[in-house]
């Protein structure tokens, strides 16, 4: 068969292909007539479509068609392979059970984090309140003369440089400054997971180190009354945040029988759900420090009440959600 | 052949072909995205900032929106391509060609972050001049490549001369040549095409010059199936 004979006995088909792709990207609007092809034809059309693309080649027919075709044949592949992003039910399926079980998961990851980041905490705030001099080693003098003020008797709003930054100032320094800390902690996994192992750590002593020198100053009331409040959401964050990095550095140092690059891919599909959530959290746990911590007027008792049940929440959430079949 | 194309083999036996795009171009659409950002940031910090202290949190929340999120909303939402994008031509699509989804989407900006580093996207252009794919390491993870997104095609038509059959079979190659040199000599000068149709004598006999370009338009009309 000739190129032209070709061309005339199928151009009519291939247009109508052409019209439906077009039609497929928009909503048709009202009065507007059909695509020319049933929807149902059109993964027989497509297929179609890709034979004769096959047979031009074969019989080198002149590169304009084949380029043409191609093109069609290209945007006929987008529209069936791709998927569809599906809206508010996805949602809803990930806080119900895509996200607990993500978490639960990946375990293994969450605790190794949790051991980074909660190990210097621990063994600081034990460590500087019997040699306060240390904090100056971290931390210099002016930021710890700050914090001095911050966290004073005398402060109005806890945790406030100035008595002046309102409430909504500082939620949009905490969304802005936290959830990007979560998402720096989970790329540096990509640096053979050096990038997350510093920012654990580094975030672990510096909180650590702060925790022992309030004690030290005798504050501790006040700081862990400003604390207590958001601390269930923003530490368990910082650990999903860090497991989630240390999985992508994981397999790039162990991939196991994949190519590196394969492994990633994997382990990025896995670890995003961790990401996405611990933003989440992060979002709700600046709230919490914006509008509720900061407050000098609540009692210390039930302040420590909201962040117990905060914890008792968070892990409650992370231990029974999503466990049913079927959610 | 050396060539930034990248073959996707499909379900249905034939190969498709994307035109990946390098790192100037893509850096020439980060460009022009910054531009956009800061510009509706500036537009929109004027308004904010007579609330004062309350403005400036919300300004914080809207530049943290328009770091992390504005790329992912419009890769997903508009078609693969955030403003800059579009503007140089380029789109972001799966590995297979499939257009972008939001898991990929949000993997490839969340990991921008170490692609930046140490400092104007060090890691990221090592990255692409590594990788056979122009890939940034988000890219890699995420398993996405930016390539140039189609532009309208137009079939360029045979012109019409008296079909005339070649001297001898020709074969498929051959064919090719003489076809393909037909559809481009509307788009050649005269002279560009009178010289490269005078490299055949072998199917002219001989002829130059003008009358070889005849001949030559002749013969691919007999062969895409014209008959006198």
């Amino acid at each position: 068969m000739t190129q032209q004979e070709f061309e005339s006995r199928y151009a009519a088909r291939w247009e109508e292909f052409a019209a439906w792709l077009q039609q497929s990207r928009t909503k048709r609007p009202r009065g507007q007539p059909p695509p020319p092809i049933d929807a149902f034809e059109v993964p027989a059309r497509y297929r179609e479509l890709c034979q004769h693309l096959a047979l031009a080649r074969d019989r080198q027919y002149s590169g304009d068609l084949i380029e043409r075709l191609s093109r069609l044949a290209l945007a006929g592949h987008q529209a069936l392979y791709g998927a569809r992003t599906r809206g508010p039910e996805r949602v809803l399926g990930f806080l119900r059970a895509g996200f607990p079980r993500a978490v639960r998961r990946e375990i293994a990851f969450v605790w190794l984090a949790a051991l980074l980041f909660f190990g210097p905490i621990a063994v600081l705030s034990f460590a500087v309140p019997r040699h306060p001099d240390f904090a100056y080693v971290v931390l210099p003098a002016r930021i710890l003369d700050e914090f001095q003020q911050m966290y004073g008797d005398s402060a109005k709003s806890l945790g406030r440089k100035r008595e002046a930054d309102s409430d909504v100032a500082m939620f949009g320094f905490y969304i802005y400054n936290n959830v990007r800390i979560g998402f720096q902690t989970f790329a540096g996994g990509l640096l053979f997971g050096l990038g997350t192992l510093f920012y654990l750590l580094f975030n672990g002593l510096l909180i650590g180190t702060l925790m022992g020198y309030v004690v030290h100053l005798g504050l501790a009331t006040n700081f862990f009354s400003f604390v207590s409040g958001h601390s269930a959401f923003e530490l368990t964050a910082i650990c999903l945040s860090g497991a989630a990095g240390l999985k992508l550095g994981y397999v790039l140092i162990a991939p196991g029988r994949r190519a590196r690059a394969a492994a990633l891919r994997t382990a990025a599909v896995e670890a995003l759900p961790l990401v996405v959530g611990l933003a989440g959290m992060l979002l709700i746990a600046a709230a919490i420090e914006a509008f509720w911590s900061p407050r000098t007027s609540v009692p210390p008792p039930l302040k420590y009440g909201v962040g117990a049940a905060g914890w008792l929440l968070v892990l409650a959430y992370f231990g029974f959600v999503g466990r049913e079949r079927g959610a | 052949m050396l060539d930034t194309a990248r073959a996707i083999p499909t379900p249905e036996g034939i190969e498709l072909s994307l035109r990946l795009a390098g790192p100037v171009s893509r850096a020439l659409a980060w460009a022009v995205d910054l531009l956009v950002r800061l510009a509706v940031f500036v537009a929109l910090s004027i308004p904010l900032g007579v609330l004062g202290y309350v403005g400036s949190g919300l300004l914080l929340l809207l530049w943290f929106a328009l770091e992390w999120l504005y790329p992912t909303l419009f890769e997903v939402y508009f078609d693969g391509s955030t403003p800059g994008k579009r503007s140089l031509g380029l789109i972001v699509v799966h590995a297979d060609g499939t257009p972008v989804g939001l898991t990929a989407s949000l993997t490839r900006n969340l990991l921008r972050a170490v692609d930046f580093l140490p400092a104007l996207y060090g890691f990221g252009l090592l990255a692409m001049t590594l990788s056979r794919e122009f890939q940034r390491l988000g890219d890699i993870a995420a398993g996405t490549v930016v390539a140039y997104r189609d532009t309208a095609f137009q079939q360029a038509a045979i012109p019409q001369a008296v079909p005339l059959p070649p001297p001898g079979p020709l074969t498929a190659e051959e064919q090719r040549a003489v076809l393909d040199l037909a559809a481009r000599s509307r788009s050649l000068t005269d002279e560009r095409s009178e010289e490269l149709a005078s490299i055949a004598p072998a199917l002219t006999g001989g002829l130059q010059g003008r009358q070889a370009l005849e001949r030559l338009l002749s013969n691919a009309n007999f062969l895409i199936g014209r008959r006198a």
